[in-house]
């Protein structure tokens, strides 16, 4: 069991075994640190749109932050309920970045006992092409790190 | 740039500006002796200012940060059009001829500065990554494209316009309406959600990204499936990008047959522009046709956007999208075109050059005109058109002919027309073709203003497609896959198997 849990998770069927391998893994009264990385690549879903007018554009980006957003907040309230079912004390951090380099990172700004991920979805499986685990991340962390299988 | 316009004015270039030239002269010298001068010296003065002046959140200070990534687009088309695409040019002529096509590499793969311009912008986003200071201007690029576009206005004349026009209705009509109902059809039978229908067919049906933006917010589309349908065009436009002018190169397409292929058949607008200038790097007769295309295609999306919303409230029962008819028509009008509308009616007062000129071109073969008296044919040449006289079967074309013989240049509007017309079905054997040809050359003129403006609408189309590159990452097409890849893959090769079989029949040749 540990004591202090960064957890890094967007809520794909295989980031929400992860979630229930880490707050199964927390010692009652202790942290986890939800970490929710935006992929950049939603900067680029204007693409290369040159036809609309300013109005029609900002109309888009508003409408996909706002969309954006709610996914997020749905998936961080689910896991605050549970957290809290375990007497967990639950924060989350939504960070914008690419995912491998932002984990690596923050994993640096806390003392964290260890790191829960999802592996990496099927190739059969449709879902965003965002990789989390790369060898980037398993080279550079410091702590241990828990791939979690899916399904469980 | 100011380093570009200092070597080249000492002559610190010259070698390797004969190298670019391979043995020919150097096409760009007089553009690399003025251009980058004006705009090193507009970007080192906004630089220091940037660098050391006093700045506050606001009005002036965010719209001159634009200016930064502006000139960083223009650096990079600089570099491309005059030292990198010349390059390739001199590597793929030392390759030789592909096979009996008579072309060489980079001719047949369209690998011109604009398309290279693209590439180099792509390849700056994902690999070198955009640099933070000209993040906030590679946006410019957009105002790049529909300046292009409003100047282009000016190169139409009014049968050009209303033949285009009436095709580009016909053909965007068809293929979009079609492309459209075939998406919601097919992504009914498999079962997709309406919100992922609606916005795939607007992306594969109309505009590419273009529509995919004007239409997510109305159907309510997830951002998993904006993602999927975005990758998917981003691929297709692309891989178009390079294959269209390929296909177009070996079926011998004339201009505007390739436009008109282009414009319905690519499915993202910017590709579009970029494949039309890759077809036909030096000349806009293409680019013209293609943007007529585009221009109908923007002009049909708020159609498009009500017609979805419409279907996607009825489907859906309980969405909360209420459709304003008013609203989403103004909301959506591409204000750019009223731009262009303008300055073709400009044109057609005369303000930029007479109006009997056509695309800025005007018939001359006096001195007091233009012509040049060292262009009259000579007695070999004539000697060449006299033995061909006899393939003529037109009694007033061989009339036409015949006058040419006897005055050594071409007589009047209707003898050149006639001659230009014989040029094209190519009866005559090839020397006396290009007699006709350089005959033809040495009658037209172009009007200095139309030719300026020619100029900076290439300039422009290639400042704002570089820009446009430097937005396609490789994080979004990556996203390509799912049922949007398979649909829009089925939907796309069916669109331009199928124009183009529509254009090689039914479109001629020239408008």
């Amino acid at each position: 069991m540990f004591n202090h849990i960064l957890l890094a998770s967007h809520g794909t069927e295989g980031a929400q075994a992860a979630e229930y391998v880490a707050i199964s893994n927390c010692v009652s009264g202790g942290k986890l640190i939800h970490l929710l990385i935006v992929p950049e690549l939603w900067q680029g879903m204007t693409g290369d749109d040159w036809l609309n007018n300013g109005h029609t554009r900002d109309d888009f980006c508003r409408y996909l932050e706002t969309e954006l957003g709610k996914e997020v907040d749905g998936h961080c309230e689910r896991i605050r309920r549970t957290a809290n079912l375990h007497q967990l004390n639950y924060a989350k951090e939504i960070i914008l970045g690419e995912p491998d380099k932002v984990l690596v990172q923050y994993s640096t700004t806390q003392a964290f006992d260890s790191i829960v991920i999802g592996s990496p979805r099927p190739k059969d499986v449709a879902g965003l092409r965002s990789r989390l685990l790369t060898e980037n991340v398993m080279r550079s962390l410091k702590i241990p790190l828990i791939i979690t299988p899916y399904p469980l | 740039m100011l380093a570009i316009w200092y070597f080249t004015s000492n002559g610190l270039l010259a070698p390797v500006l004969e190298h670019l030239g391979a043995g020919k002269d150097y096409r760009y010298t007089s553009e690399l002796k003025a251009i980058p001068l004006y705009f090193g010296i507009v970007a080192t003065v906004l630089g220091v200012w940037h660098w050391l002046g006093q700045h506050k959140e606001g009005g002036f200070d965010f719209y001159s940060s634009s200016i930064a990534g502006g000139m960083f687009i223009l650096l990079i088309t600089m570099l491309v059009r005059w030292f990198i695409a010349p390059e390739i040019a001199v590597l793929s002529i030392g390759l030789g001829e592909v096979g009996d096509t008579g072309k060489h590499i980079h001719e047949l793969l369209g690998l011109n500065y604009v398309v290279l311009g693209i590439v180099a912008g792509i390849i700056i986003v994902n690999v070198f990554k955009v640099p933070v200071w000209a993040k906030n201007g590679v946006r410019l690029s957009r105002l790049g494209l529909k300046t292009g576009v409003i100047l282009l206005g000016a190169l139409y004349s009014a049968a050009e316009l209303k033949n285009l026009g009436g095709l580009s209705i016909i053909m965007i009509g068809f293929f979009v309406l079609g492309s459209v109902g075939i998406v919601l059809w097919i992504g009914a039978r498999r079962n997709i959600p309406n919100s992922m229908g609606g916005v795939l067919s607007a992306g594969m049906g109309v505009c590419g990204v273009s529509a995919t933006v004007a239409v997510a917010p109305v159907v309510q589309a997830k951002p998993v499936e904006i993602a999927y349908t975005i990758g998917t065009i981003l691929i297709w436009g692309v891989a178009c990008m390079f294959l269209f002018p390929i296909i177009g190169n070996l079926l011998n397409m004339s201009y505007v047959q390739f436009g008109a292929w282009a414009g319905t058949g690519i499915l993202n607008s910017a590709q579009v522009a970029g494949a039309a200038l890759a077809y036909q790097p030096d000349g806009i007769e293409t680019l013209m046709v293609a943007e007529i295309f585009n221009i109908t295609r923007v002009l049909i999306l708020p159609i498009i956007v009500l017609w979805l919303a419409m279907w996607y409230v009825k489907r859906e029962g309980n969405a909360t999208t209420q459709v304003n008819v008013g609203h989403v028509v103004l909301a959506k009008f591409p204000v750019f075109v009223l731009g262009f509308i303008l300055m073709f009616a400009l044109s057609t007062t005369g303000v930029f050059a007479p109006a009997n000129h056509y695309q800025g071109k005007y018939f001359g073969n006096t001195v007091e005109q233009g012509f040049k008296l060292e262009n009259l044919l000579q007695a070999e040449q004539i000697a060449i058109l006299k033995a061909d006289a006899n393939k003529i079967q037109n009694a007033d074309y061989r009339e036409a002919y015949n006058r040419l013989i006897k005055n050594n240049k071409i007589m009047s509007i209707a003898d050149d027309t006639v001659v230009r017309g014989l040029i094209n079905a190519k009866t005559l054997s090839p020397d006396a073709n290009k007699i006709l040809a350089s005959a033809h050359q040495s009658v037209r003129h172009t009007a200095k203003k139309i030719d300026n403006f020619r100029q900076w609408i290439t300039w422009l189309f290639a400042f704002g497609l570089v820009g446009l590159g430097m937005q396609i990452t490789v994080g979004s097409m990556k996203q390509a896959g799912g049922e949007p890849a398979i649909i829009g893959g089925v939907v796309g090769f069916i669109k331009a198997a199928l124009s183009l079989v529509v254009v090689m029949l039914l479109v001629s040749e020239t408008v």
